[in-house]
């Protein structure tokens, strides 16, 4: 009698271990060579709360990813400083985080050696590394590595919107600089971009201050911190503003430039419609901008105050989730010769309100986002190959066909 | 006579020199560099609006400060009144004054629980309007997930910036409420005779927490037009946290000390006027000359410093100016 309490109970047990490892989404399986079931705890840096762009990326990591996955996100506070960074990581660290992905970089370096010398693995959620720095770290074990807009895709992009409209015959542009001023790469190379296709199509010996190839623009950016009034060949840039000052003098430089006789297109790095839509209402002024898909452009383009949205989407910080992920289960993505990951993305392009609609409603679902869990999941057993291919094939139409 | 009309052009002269000076500054250097000031009526327009937004931060300001009591949170209110005010217009589809209107009673409230909370916790004011501040941007980012406000296409609400009329609208109700609110009103005897000295004047029996949390209401209420200039010219309320809003605040503090020294000649709330138009005298320079940002913080440091030292050192300027007078005569 004893013997078959000792079995029932045994069973009893065994079933109650079986059904605890169940149910729940993403839990309990295998995957792989991955064990899923573990709750992986993930640390996530945020030192923006207020731009569309973060706010989206969050949304996507909140609302669905926490959601799919079996893992346990821990957010930031909204980080203001290196040193701020420094302390979240420690938090992050000792609160048994087994990876940190990053939205903060304000000193990426001692958070690559931070995490190094803890082990714990570290992710850059969106932007990558300079060659140098990738140079550096690449062969570090608990650098994950990074996936979003390399430099030359920045570059390209300006460079696409200006060609957008010069390829219509538009001679008058404006620029808004954004960062410039403070020496962001990824705005400089935007508007370096943008001048590259003025230069070419501004006609025989056309140069920007002597300049008259990418790189060349990009060293008189760097080496100005702003972008010159100035003619290029037969295209002119009638106004520039850069920086983000909002003070009265500022606004009143944004008022100026709306305001220039001739002006036709605002080429914005960054955010353009809030600073200038107001300025171009009832002209006949167009606005492109670079950000992400958010609810407030899309009213923008019906409202005539954008014509051309370059938008990062929000889904596209799932490829690098999933890496992570795998990192934090011991099954690394690696490139043939062992280093982290240094991959680049790009833009969706809209140049209209419908387009903009198309894109947003699949940019801001948390139900069936752009990158699904199911699509997602597909990483999960990727090849570092397959891994490039997949990341590589950003267009709307691409990750559609993938579902 | 003789001296009555000395006194006459002496505070005329007293009352206009900072913004005849800053005026004369500002003309010379533009048309140095081939710069008209006034050209267009945009540069109109940001003058205006420049002399609005300040002088109202610098009345809700000083209506505290001259009190002891540094307050933080105008930024923020002026952050959360624009917000409440924008999307209930938005919803609803007011026009433009509703919008004016809602900032004002909204930016009221928000200051009147900021004073509230200062009186009922007893904490020094610098700390509670710290916590106030970053409670009141909280805010505003809950309301709006974060994303903020933005009604760059809505051309009713942004048709405010249209006309430099508005904004002299603005200027001249809010300096004549404000005059009459200090000048005129049972409040203001109490409000100036507690500044002048509080233990004195509550002995005579006037309620001082009354007193200080009306003022952080009117100061509220101020702000809450800031806060309406500042979306309706943007068409967007982006938002701020940790402390983000606080630098709404330090706009108005070279203006207060120009106007506090101007106040000596006139009323000081003209002389806060007066301020505020030398401050967006110098931002349409600026903007005009397109002067790097790092400058325009260099020059305007330098003119506060500068200004500071000699309010701080007057007294030995005049007496050196009166010895050399007597050495002269000698």
């Amino acid at each position: 009698m004893k013997k078959f309490w000792a079995l029932l109970l045994t069973v009893a047990m065994t079933l109650t271990m079986l059904v605890g490892c169940g149910g729940g989404s993403g839990e309990g399986t295998e995957a792989g060579g991955i064990d899923t079931s573990k709750t992986v705890k993930m640390g996530i840096l945020i030192s923006d709360a207020t731009s569309a762009e973060a706010l989206a990326f969050q949304n996507y990591y909140r609302e669905y990813i926490g959601k799919q996955y079996n893992v346990e996100l821990i957010y930031s506070d909204v980080l203001v400083d290196a040193a701020g960074e420094k302390s979240a990581v420690d938090t992050m660290i000792t609160n048994n985080c087994k990876a940190i992905i990053s939205f903060s970089s304000f000193d990426r370096a001692a958070q690559i050696q931070q995490c190094q010398d803890a082990g714990v693995y570290y992710a850059i959620a969106t932007g990558t590394l300079t060659e140098e720095e990738y140079e550096t770290y690449k062969g570090y074990e608990y650098y994950v590595g990074a996936i979003g807009p390399s430099l030359d895709v920045e570059f390209q992009t300006g460079y696409d919107m200006a060609k957008h409209y010069l390829d219509q015959g538009k001679t008058n542009f404006a620029i808004f600089g954004g960062a410039i001023p403070y020496y962001t790469e990824m705005h400089i190379y935007r508007a370096a971009g943008m001048l590259t296709a003025m230069v070419e199509a501004g006609g025989e010996g056309a140069n920007y201050k002597g300049a008259a190839d990418a790189g060349a623009i990009i060293g008189q950016i760097f080496a100005d911190g702003g972008v010159d009034v100035t003619s290029i060949g037969n295209i002119n840039i009638v106004g520039y503003v850069g920086g983000y000052d909002m003070t009265d003098a500022w606004w009143g430089a944004v008022g100026q430039m709306t305001g220039t006789a001739g002006l036709e297109v605002i080429l914005a790095v960054g955010n353009g419609s809030d600073f200038f839509g107001t300025g171009i209402a009832n002209t006949d002024i167009e606005i492109a901008s670079v950000d992400a898909y958010a609810e407030t452009y899309g009213e923008a383009m019906k409202g005539d105050s954008l014509h051309y949205l370059a938008g990062k989407f929000s889904a596209s910080i799932g490829p690098i989730f999933v890496a992570t992920y795998r990192a934090a289960l011991g099954d690394p993505v690696r490139t043939a010769e062992g280093n982290a990951l240094a991959l680049s993305q790009g833009y969706w392009i809209a140049t209209s309100a419908d387009e903009f609609d198309t894109y947003y409603s699949v940019d801001s679902s948390i139900e069936s986002p752009a990158y699904t869990k199911d699509v997602l999941d597909t990483l999960l057993t990727a090849s570092y190959d397959d891994f490039a291919k997949f990341v590589g094939a950003y267009s709307f139409e691409e990750i559609q066909a993938m579902k | 006579m003789k001296t009555g009309n000395n006194n006459i052009l002496k505070r005329i002269i007293g009352t206009l020199a900072i913004p005849g000076i800053a005026l004369v500054i500002a003309l010379l250097v533009c048309s140095n560099q081939g710069v008209i000031l006034f050209e267009t009526q945009g540069n109109w327009i940001l003058f205006l609006r420049a002399t609005a937004s300040v002088m109202l931060t610098t009345f809700a300001l000083s209506l505290n400060l001259n009190s002891g009591r540094f307050d933080f949170s105008i930024g923020s209110i002026a952050l959360v009144s624009s917000v409440i005010s924008a999307t209930i217009c938005i919803n609803a589809g007011l026009p433009t004054p509703a919008m004016l209107f809602i900032s004002i009673v909204a930016g009221g409230v928000l200051g009147l629980c900021s004073g509230l909370v200062y009186v009922l916790i007893k904490l020094p004011p610098i700390i509670v309007s710290l916590g106030v501040a970053l409670f009141y941007e909280g805010l505003a980012f809950a309301i709006t997930d974060g994303y903020g406000v933005s009604f760059v296409a809505n051309q009713e609400l942004t048709s405010f910036t249209n006309s430099p009329w508005n904004y002299v609208g603005v200027i001249v109700v809010a300096l004549i409420v404000f005059i009459f609110i200090l000048d005129y009103t049972k409040f203001g005897y109490e409000y100036k005779a507690l500044v002048s000295g509080q233990k004195v004047a509550v002995n005579t029996g006037i309620n001082e927490v009354k007193n200080a949390v009306g003022c952080y209401a009117i100061s509220g209420a101020l702000m809450g037009v800031v806060g309406f200039l500042s979306a309706t010219n943007s068409g967007t309320v982006q938002m701020a946290l940790n402390f983000g809003s606080i630098g709404t605040m330090f706009t108005a503090f070279l203006p207060m000390f120009i106007g506090g020294f101007i106040g000596r000649f006139c009323n000081e709330k003209i002389g806060y006027l007066l301020g505020a138009m030398t401050t967006a005298l110098m931002s349409l320079t600026y903007a005009r000359l397109l002067v790097d940002s790092s400058v325009q913080q260099i020059i305007t440091a330098v003119v506060l410093v500068l200004f500071l030292i000699y309010l701080n050192n007057e007294n030995k300027v005049i007496e050196l100016v009166m010895i050399k007078n007597r050495l002269k005569k000698k």
